[in-house]
């Protein structure tokens, strides 16, 4: 065919046109590039935070991962995406990928190509040279959050049953922790209650030191789908994109939470919102919690958290006249130096008001990382594997029973924690540490400490995607990982659902999977029958189903991956009484009706998804303590360890800057498209006075010092900061430079969030 | 499984690295049972985890989601209510509608355009940025998503040379046609909201078509199906013919933006509560430099300087030595060709030129191109005439060429007037580039006058500097900051310029004339690099 004269002169066609031409999607995906039209989709869980997101994953014929789009048939996500997962795939490809080993050579900065079987031996005889002559308390592990349960399940039993490792703890110590010791003492497991459709079904809530906004968008669609007119609270110092959605920001001073929480409590005793029955039928120690908080009063109130009266009056009338009260609290109160008792004095609010167990209600911790709560239950750190405690002798014995090994390899006490291994580091009793898939050298508290205290390692091993990390640099030896999207196992997210994440796109070079560089190791350590029934992650699902069976978190029920994906992932409980009652009948949801039809009430027959594929916890009131009460705990508030001086003067909070930015931007970082959605470089958010007071200039730059280091960040001034406090996003190497190492003595979670610092111009 | 022999069994308790016998090594696994066969078992363990590692399961293989859903797009009863049930009547045309309050600043609406539309690694067609409060008792920020505002009056199309931009007659959808695209980017600086964005891999712009395929079947925006808030909708405006142009209510078009009567951007941003007054941008005054374009530098330059010499030949008194006469002649001939030359080289695709006349009626960058192109044959036959028949009939084509030259230069500097951007005001580009065409032209004829000019000019570019155009503030002198990047490029110029002055002042025309050269090229690099650009608000930056 001729090209037309017409198409001559202005060309419509062409083969530019055509490379933007789309098709009509199959699979229910609506229009599609033409040029990346896929030959069928594969469902898969997303690999950042704890929202659990459900990705179709668009490939080509032969299996490879193309596009993606989010999923609509599922209960978590309803067919949307955060940046991150919508971007999911780009970090795959980025070209800084380790690809082979990587040893350092001696004395060098430079890290060498090395064969697997170069590496594997420098491991084994660097790690055992190490355990022969200082013992088993002379190497550390740090796992994380980021990679699949049956693999962190498996290095844990690697490193603690095979190995003979002494310590071993995660970055979900620096998330999680808190939230994990607060729920195990309070309701006897760590058992976050809730279920997404708790979002939906509140008349009020209540959001304690989180920012679901950027941190969790994808639950602030839950919260937007609320047709119940709700009152939104947002307990935060800063102004953040949640408090601005809110009908009731509360801007306390940092770390006065507790002070703030226990007057809460003060005040609802005194309004009478207390459920007498409720506390008396399934708690312990109200009497003494009320007798505790009568010295909260209003003024101290007032005169520790800068509230006005007027503020947490009105809170109080919320909480004690709405039906439904719903709290969820995430960083904000888990990075502190008191955040258990904070996490705890939340619950506390939610068990005496009565608003646990039923739609709508619960003290309710949003994780943060894709796989924390897999962490909590199998990351066999602080709990032995499945939830149980090395200390008792029957939970040994079982989990030896399930793993087909001798009860003697389970050490019968907990190993020390992320800070503790730091201290063992500087006292010279730890010399190998292995790094797993986390950025210690960046995102530690006062991570300048670990760049120094690298000297006194014999031997660091970090397995990582990338050998371009802050911690990857540090290393003796580079383990080349494959990411998510390179291999297959199951995350459990905030609510307790297990799902399936899958292997779409091969690993660059030899990296490969954390699960096979656990097993290749076990076979060059030795110890490799040790884990025969380890054969691949889905073997291993099978024996993490069998260690949890009998427990709190039983999801024996689970047939197998399939049934997870074909369910749009399982929530635990899921026992195989559970099972049978289904029949054995899967539900794969519809996309829903749009939030405007639901609350024009346009929605006719829609059944919201909790009423056929979500489980909350305590609907019965019998909790996981052994008399099957909640219990109150509480502590008086401790001062912040390191409030603003003269020297020091402002505050400085740090936190996560956008929904772009994952972390330390190990994997975010490699997208163009999520570079653009945030400011390229580290900034610190000012006041306004402040601004003119220090004669700053927005957009220029600023040195932000602390007692510990210093960094360079351009000035952001804004108003959603208080006077004298400052904020900087977590994700740039520098901050943690800046930030005060203390811990909460419970949990031993980093307080990240409160250190003092001065800020000075830079000239030029 | 394996056991390990029963002595090494009363080693210490719970130290299993005991149970291995003490040695180290790859060989050397669970004691005397497998030594020496292991490192070859380990080895052929690692081939099979790396064969493994490298098994994807094909589609065929696994029906998994595929089987579950059928033709008909699933998201639809998500985005049902946010897109028109019919298309646009006569007097109307679709556009975006952005609930503020239901945006959260998640994003995603910039990732699923990405995503959903297949654009290049870099690319983007949605932008998000982020306005800020000043009232300090009551802190305010808001997120905000833009992009193609598909303007009544679109600028991008107006100055298009080639007309590579449609407005749909029905829907009003601003359309770029990517294989009529020059890549000449005048698209990029005519928007005020900085939308059209060039495809280095392509040398093309592309932009928002506020998916028209898939309106046209029924289906939400890609950016609309990625909201999880709901906060972007289709919705259809009127739009009505005023003066000759198509004009829009833009009283709902977000207030801390450019000024929307330029182009009539058909966005509406809506709230339930007004934003609040003395909002501005988080990017607002930290622009980085701009693109410097190089051939634009030097075909501006160029051009002007070519003109210049070519009208000094044309006014040169009669006893002016007849060499320096044809060295003035041959001198502005071969500048200006350089000089036109070099536009070529900013063309993304050059072979695409030819259509550069199709827009004379509206574009100045198609004036210019003509213009410039008529005077070529005079400026080549004026030279000929210098130097084949000793100037005769050489005073009516040098004429044409003065006229059509000086004509070709006003194009030029219209071409940058007309984008509005505060930098490029009449004055400021006209001053720079009329000046750079006086004090060629005097270089000739009188070096000590041309100095004079020079130095005139050089106290004009500072003094007539304009204000911040965010801000309105520090014009002239005192001058809005100059990017701490652009204060050596600035002290440079100032450098050449002076010492141009000083030797052309002591009548030094030739190596004069080459500082002034390149201090005028180093001006003109700064004239690009300096224009703070007009766009939506973006993230803050440093």
């Amino acid at each position: 065919m001729l090209p037309s004269l017409d198409n001559l002169i202005i060309a419509r066609q062409g083969p530019m046109t055509t490379e933007l031409v789309q098709r009509p999607g199959d699979f229910g995906l609506g229009r599609v590039p033409s040029r990346l039209a896929p030959s069928g989709t594969i469902r898969s869980i997303c690999g950042f935070c704890s929202t659990g997101c459900s990705l179709l994953v668009h490939v080509d014929a032969g299996g490879q991962a193309i596009n993606l789009t989010p999923d609509p048939h599922h209960p978590v996500n309803h067919g949307m995406a955060c940046p991150k997962g919508w971007e999911a795939l780009t970090p795959l490809a980025a070209p800084d990928r380790a690809t082979t080993p990587l040893l350092r050579r001696s004395g060098t900065d430079a890290l060498e190509p090395v064969t697997w079987e170069r590496a594997l031996e420098e491991l084994v005889g660097r790690f055992r040279a190490t355990l022969d002559r200082y013992g088993p308390a002379s190497l550390a592990v740090l796992s994380t959050g980021q990679i699949v349960t049956e693999e962190m399940a498996l290095l844990g039993a690697l490193a603690k049953f095979g190995m003979g490792i002494k310590h071993l703890d995660s970055n979900t110590r620096q998330c999680m922790a808190t939230s994990h010791v607060a729920y195990k003492q309070s309701f006897g497991f760590d058992a976050p209650p809730f279920t997404y459709a708790d979002f939906e079904e509140s008349d009020a809530l209540i959001f304690i030191g989180a920012n679901p906004c950027i941190a969790h968008p994808i639950m602030w669609q839950r919260v937007m789908r609320n047709a119940r007119n709700p009152d939104i609270v947002v307990v935060d110092p800063r102004c953040t994109e949640t408090a601005m959605a809110a009908t009731l920001h509360v801007p306390l001073r940092p770390k006065s939470d507790l002070v703030f929480l226990y007057g809460l409590a003060r005040a609802l005793i005194a309004r009478g919102a207390v459920k007498p029955d409720f506390v008396a039928a399934h708690t312990t120690g109200f009497p003494e919690f009320a007798a505790f908080v009568a010295s909260f009063t209003p003024e101290r109130v007032t005169a520790e958290t800068g509230l006005s009266p007027e503020v947490m009056d009105r809170l109080a009338g919320i909480i004690a006249g709405r039906e439904r009260v719903s709290f969820w609290w995430t960083m904000g109160v888990n990075q502190s130096h008191e955040s258990t008792r904070t996490a705890q004095a939340i619950i506390n609010l939610a068990l005496m008001t009565g608003n646990i167990g039923r739609p709508g209600t619960g003290a309710n911790s949003i994780t943060g990382q894709c796989n924390a709560m897999g962490s909590r239950l199998f990351g066999n750190a602080t709990s032995l594997l499945g939830g149980h405690d090395f200390a008792d002798a029957r939970h040994r014995q079982r989990v030896a029973e399930v793993l087909d090994l001798d009860a003697e390899c389970i050490p019968t006490e907990k190993s020390l924690a992320y800070d503790e291994i730091i201290d063992g580091i500087e006292r010279g009793e730890i010399r190998g540490l292995w790094v797993i898939a986390t950025n210690t050298a960046h995102s530690w508290i006062h991570s300048g400490r670990f760049h120094e205290l690298r000297a006194n390692l014999d031997f660091l091993v970090v397995q990582d995607m990338y050998a371009t990390t802050e911690t990857a640099q540090l290393a003796d030896l580079v383990l080349p990982a494959a990411g998510w999207g390179e291999k297959e196992g199951i995350f459990i997210n905030s609510e307790r659902r297990l799902g399936v994440t899958r292997k779409v796109s091969r690993a660059p070079g030899q990296a490969l999977s954390d699960f096979s560089i656990f097993k290749l190791i076990a076979e060059a350590w030795g110890c490799g029958p040790l884990f025969a029934r380890w054969k691949d992650p889905e073997s291993a699902f099978h024996l993490l189903k069998a260690l949890s069976r009998d427990q709190p978190c039983d999801f024996t029920g689970i047939r197998d991956y399939a049934h997870l994906e074909d369910a749009g992932g399982i929530q635990w409980p899921y026992t195989e009484r559970h099972a049978r009652e289904e029949g054995g009948r899967t539900f794969i949801p519809d996309a829903p009706p749009s939030r405007t039809s639901l609350q024009m009430g346009g929605a006719g027959g829609y059944e919201p998804p909790a009423a056929r594929s979500e489980r909350r916890l305590f609907a019965d009131g019998r909790f996981f303590t052994d008399d099957h009460r909640a219990v109150f705990y509480f502590d008086p508030p401790r001062p912040m360890p390191e409030p603003p001086d003269e020297a020091y003067p402002f505050l400085l909070l740090t936190g996560r800057g956008s929904s772009a930015q994952w972390h330390t931007g190990s994997r975010t970082d490699k997208s163009a498209v999520l570079r653009k959605l945030a400011p390229r470089s580290l900034y610190v958010e000012v006041h306004p006075e402040d601004v003119a007071r220090l004669q700053l200039q927005p957009g220029r730059s600023v040195v932000v010092r602390s007692r510990r280091g210093e960094v360079r960040a351009f000035v952001v001034e804004t108003a959603t900061v208080q006077r004298g406090q400052v904020f900087m996003p977590m994700h740039f190497d520098g901050v943690n430079r800046l930030t005060f190492p203390s811990f909460d003595p419970h949990s031993r979670q980093p307080s990240y969030k409160a250190c003092s610092v001065t800020l000075a111009p830079v000239s030029g | 499984m394996s056991l390990p022999p029963s002595s090494d069994l009363e080693a210490p308790a719970l130290s299993p690295s005991r149970l291995v016998g003490g040695t180290t090594g790859l060989g050397e696994t669970l004691a005397g049972t497998r030594s020496g066969a292991s490192a070859s078992s380990v080895r052929s363990f690692l081939a099979d985890l790396l064969e493994e590692q490298q098994q994807l399961q094909t589609p065929v293989a696994r029906f998994a989601a595929s089987a579950s859903a059928g033709p008909a797009p699933a998201m639809k009863s998500l985005y049902r209510d946010l897109i028109p049930l019919s298309r646009p009547g006569p007097g109307e045309q679709y556009a975006f509608e952005v609930d503020l309050d239901s945006c959260s600043g998640c994003k995603s609406c910039v990732a699923g355009c990405h995503s959903l539309n297949g654009l290049d690694d870099q690319e983007t067609w949605r932008d998000v940025g982020l306005l800020l409060g000043s009232d300090t008792e009551h802190p305010f920020q808001q997120t905000v998503t833009s992009a193609c505002h598909h303007c009544a009056d679109p600028a991008c199309l107006n100055g298009c040379p080639v007309l590579a931009y449609e407005k749909d007659p029905i829907t009003g959808i601003v359309r770029h046609l990517d294989d009529q695209c020059m890549g000449c980017q005048y698209c990029v600086l005519k928007c005020p909201y900085d939308v059209p964005k060039y495809s280095e891999r392509l040398g093309i712009v592309r932009k928002c078509d506020l998916c028209q395929s898939r309106l046209a079947v029924g289906e939400a925006p890609a950016c609309v199906q990625a909201c999880p808030t709901e906060a972007i909708r289709i919705v259809t405006v009127s739009v009505t013919t005023s003066h000759g142009r198509l004009t829009a209510d833009t009283s709902h078009f977000l207030s801390p933006a450019p000024e929307p009567s330029v182009t009539f951007p058909t966005t509406r941003y809506v709230s339930s509560r007004p934003l609040p007054p003395g909002l501005r941008a988080a990017d607002q005054g930290s622009h980085p430099p701009q693109p410097a374009h190089l051939p634009l530098v030097f075909m501006l330059v160029l051009t002007q300087v070519g003109v210049g010499l070519l009208a000094a030949s044309c006014f040169s008194s009669g006893d002016t030595p007849e060499f320096r006469l044809k060295q003035t002649v041959i001198g502005g001939l071969v500048t200006l060709l350089a000089g036109l030359g070099a536009s070529v080289a900013h063309l993304g695709q050059p072979l695409r030129a030819w259509r550069v006349f199709l827009n004379l009626r509206r574009s100045w960058l198609s004036r210019e191109a003509v213009v410039f192109g008529l005077a070529v044959p005079p400026a080549v036959a004026y030279a000929g005439t210098r130097f084949l028949a000793d100037g005769m009939g050489s005073r009516p084509l040098g004429q044409v060429t003065l006229m059509l030259g000086c004509l070709g230069v006003l194009c030029s500097a219209m071409i940058y007037i007309d984008t509005r951007r505060p930098s490029w005001s009449w004055l400021q580009t006209s001053w720079r580039f009329l000046g750079t065409l006086a004090v060629a032209t005097l270089i000739p004829l009188a070096a000590p006058a041309a100095a004079a000019a020079l130095a005139l000019k050089l106290i004009g570019e500072v003094s007539l500097r304009p204000a911040d155009p965010e801000t309105q503030t520090g014009a002239g002198w005192r001058g809005r900051a100059l990017h701490p990047a652009l204060r050596r490029p600035w002290l440079l110029r100032s450098a050449l310029g002076a010492a141009a002055v000083i030797l052309l002042g002591f009548d030094q025309p030739v190596s004069g004339f080459a500082l002034f050269l390149v201090g005028e090229l180093a001006e003109r690099r700064l004239f690009f690099q300096d224009a703070a650009p007009s766009k939506m608000p973006g993230v803050p930056r440093g």
